[in-house]
């Protein structure tokens, strides 16, 4: 059963070479890829179901013994993490779907999505540093090239900070692989876990922590290193720009978990603080850098650097429930930022722009449309019982009981500009009146556009609405990522599986 | 494994061109820094194999002590890294000159200044 790890990897990979195979945009090649993430999604809840069960599973490819060969993990957290990803681009897709007639559609876009996924996955999966790195290079130039795909000439200039940010960031990424290697002479990150903890106290090992929070903390966008963030994501097409928004800089947040959690030893003490530290400047650095931003996507772009705070100073604290919270805020986080993304490339289409003073009246004119808007932004800031109220609630217990009162100012403060710059789209957009004389461009693809951001409005209303049980998979996954000797072993076990295959 | 001094002050050199070539307006020097930088991060893996002086292949066959041969696993890891490095900067290169064909400018400064007052996020519906 547990060659079934690699299909979410195999699945994207296969459909996206079938897709370029058939490069013609038509209907049939529509629905194939529907059903596939459908699928794809529909597998994801069932290895979530089967993992909490019965604990990881773990592929050795190509039959090689552990530490020598590369191993797939599927844990909780990695199920977790596969679902959410199947959502959104299922969603992503269908809106992109609604969005486009079929003729206009550029053939390779939904190769490169799939692409994407595929590359995410292995992120997700892989139990090997190296692989992590090749899997961060493999949705990285599909996110480049997303990025420029028929991109308008007065826009191409925004990619470049994320190109130029991300190259550095995989340098660097290449470099910390080569001194991990160089230091614990493994790659696979349950040996490296064993090692680790032989080394706490060796300044090497302070060093390397430290580069990994560097290059991981630049990928999830924190302060200081977050400023390609909101310059490039509103120049992007409306469903990537929700792919990105959703699962991008999250993937940097689950591989901050995973490496804190699973891979470095618990003695780190002084790097998490710093890590909490850093946080608690991302939260409130990112929301000010929206206060003055008069465009709704801009402002969601920066809401996206100062939510990733929460989720990395849930990490900074380090405890279960610590990790539980983080885990919770990435499921609630990537379902509301995604939609509103959605919702934003619905407000540009209907209007035409999405400055905040140029036009107003959806209320009136899209209501339903003007309701999920409204749920989601505030959920995203914190107003209960919907989703994003229990994410902050937990952090923000957790911060308290550890008696850390300034970033719980700090992240109190960050909620409430939340709220002011959520309300501000909310007049500008929504409540104020359209200008006379403007006609709303109220088509039925706009209306099929809501239809899919409605999907992502009610798995989130259903997060807020069930916290408790989305909590309880979370505390198991926080307890699965902390228990290192429990990873250990279950990676270790693969080998007895193995032809000839003798333990280390 | 022995102090490579040698290979330590290569990527010393290496590493800071590149970043002093990275910061530079030009566009054709950003993209030469990148590719010291990719080559700088490329010479670290391969001396985590350690110093290869007297050391053999590592081809094994019966007779041969595997401790004298070299660590083979960087070698393979620098292999990827390389063919990943090639084509971010393949990448990189068409970006740099669709930006130079779409803004007419190779230096930052003026394509912040031709950007001017747009911010080019407007009447965005792309098909």
């Amino acid at each position: 059963m547990s060659v079934l790890v690699g299909l979410p990897i195999a699945l994207p990979l296969g459909t996206a070479l079938l897709a370029l195979l058939f490069p013609r945009p038509s209907t049939a090649r529509r629905f194939g890829v529907v059903a596939v993430l459908a699928f794809q999604l529909g597998f994801s809840v069932w290895l979530l179901e089967t993992v909490m069960r019965q604990g990881p599973l773990v592929l050795a490819l190509g039959g090689w013994a552990v530490p020598y060969g590369i191993v797939l993990v599927a844990d909780t957290l990695s199920a977790i993490m596969l679902g959410l990803s199947s959502l959104t681009a299922l969603a992503c897709v269908l809106y992109g779907f609604a969005e486009s007639l079929r003729e206009h559609e550029h053939p390779l876009r939904v190769p490169l999505l799939l692409l994407l996924v595929a590359g995410i996955h292995l992120a997700f999966l892989t139990g090997d540093l190296f692989t992590l790195f090749v899997a961060f290079e493999v949705f990285l130039l599909a996110s480049y090239g997303l990025m420029t795909l028929q991109m308008v000439a007065t826009r191409t200039r925004r990619a470049l900070p994320y190109v130029t940010i991300n190259l550095v960031g995989s340098t660097l990424f290449l470099a910390a692989c080569a001194f991990a290697y160089g230091l614990f002479g493994t790659l696979n990150l349950s040996e490296i876990a064993v090692r680790s903890a032989e080394l706490v106290g060796d300044v090497r090992l302070d060093l390397l922590a430290l580069l990994f929070f560097l290059v991981f903390g630049l990928k999830a966008g924190v302060f200081p290193l977050y400023y390609w963030l909101p310059v490039s994501y509103p120049a992007l097409p409306t469903p990537v720009a929700a792919f990105f928004a959703g699962m991008l800089t999250k993937v940097g947040v689950y591989v901050l978990i995973r490496m804190f959690g699973t891979v470095l030893p618990a003695e780190l003490g002084w790097l998490h603080g710093l890590v909490a530290w850093v946080a608690g400047l991302t939260m409130v650095i990112g929301v000010l850098g929206a206060v003055g931003q008069s465009r709704m996507r801009t402002i969601l772009s920066y809401h996206i650097v100062s939510q990733v705070g929460y989720m990395v100073l849930a990490v900074g604290l380090f405890s279960p429930f610590s990790f539980a919270a983080a885990i919770f805020y990435v499921v609630h986080h990537i379902v509301v930022k995604a939609s509103l993304f959605l919702v934003g490339g619905v407000v540009l289409r209907i209007h035409g722009t999405d400055r905040l003073d140029a036009r107003g009246g959806l209320w009136t004119a899209a209501p339903i449309l003007s309701i999920a808007f409204l749920l989601q932004a505030l959920s995203l800031a914190g107003i209960p019982p919907l989703s994003g109220f229990w994410g902050k609630f937990l952090v923000i217990r957790e911060g308290l009981s550890q008696g850390q009162w300034t970033l719980v100012l700090l992240s109190l403060v960050a909620s409430v500009l939340t709220l002011v710059s959520m309300l501000k789209i909310w007049f500008g957009v929504f409540w104020s009146k359209q200008p006379e004389g403007v006609p709303l461009r109220l088509t039925p693809s706009s209306r099929r556009m809501t239809a899919a951001v409605c999907l992502l409005v009610l798995v989130s209303l259903g997060i807020g609405l069930g916290a408790e049980r989305v909590f309880e998979v979370a505390e198991h996954a926080a307890n699965e990522t902390l228990d290192r000797a429990g990873y250990v072993q279950a990676v270790r076990a693969v080998n007895q599986g193995l032809k000839g295959g003798e333990g280390p | 494994m022995t102090a490579q001094l040698d290979t330590a002050l290569l990527v010393t050199v290496l590493a800071g061109g590149a970043i002093y070539l990275c910061l530079s307006r030009r566009f054709l020097r950003k993209l030469l820094g990148f590719l010291m930088l990719s080559n700088a991060a490329n010479l670290v893996v391969l001396a985590m194999a350690g110093d290869p002086t007297g050391a053999r292949a590592p081809v094994l066959h019966e007779g041969v002590d595997p401790t004298t041969a070299v660590d083979p696993v960087p070698q393979a890891l620098i292999l990827t890294a390389i063919v990943i490095g090639f084509s971010v900067a393949a990448y990189l290169t068409v970006l740099l000159y669709r930006i130079y064909v779409d803004s007419g400018t190779a230096t930052t400064p003026r394509l912040e200044r031709i950007a001017g007052g747009s911010d080019g996020l407007d009447d965005g519906v792309i098909r």
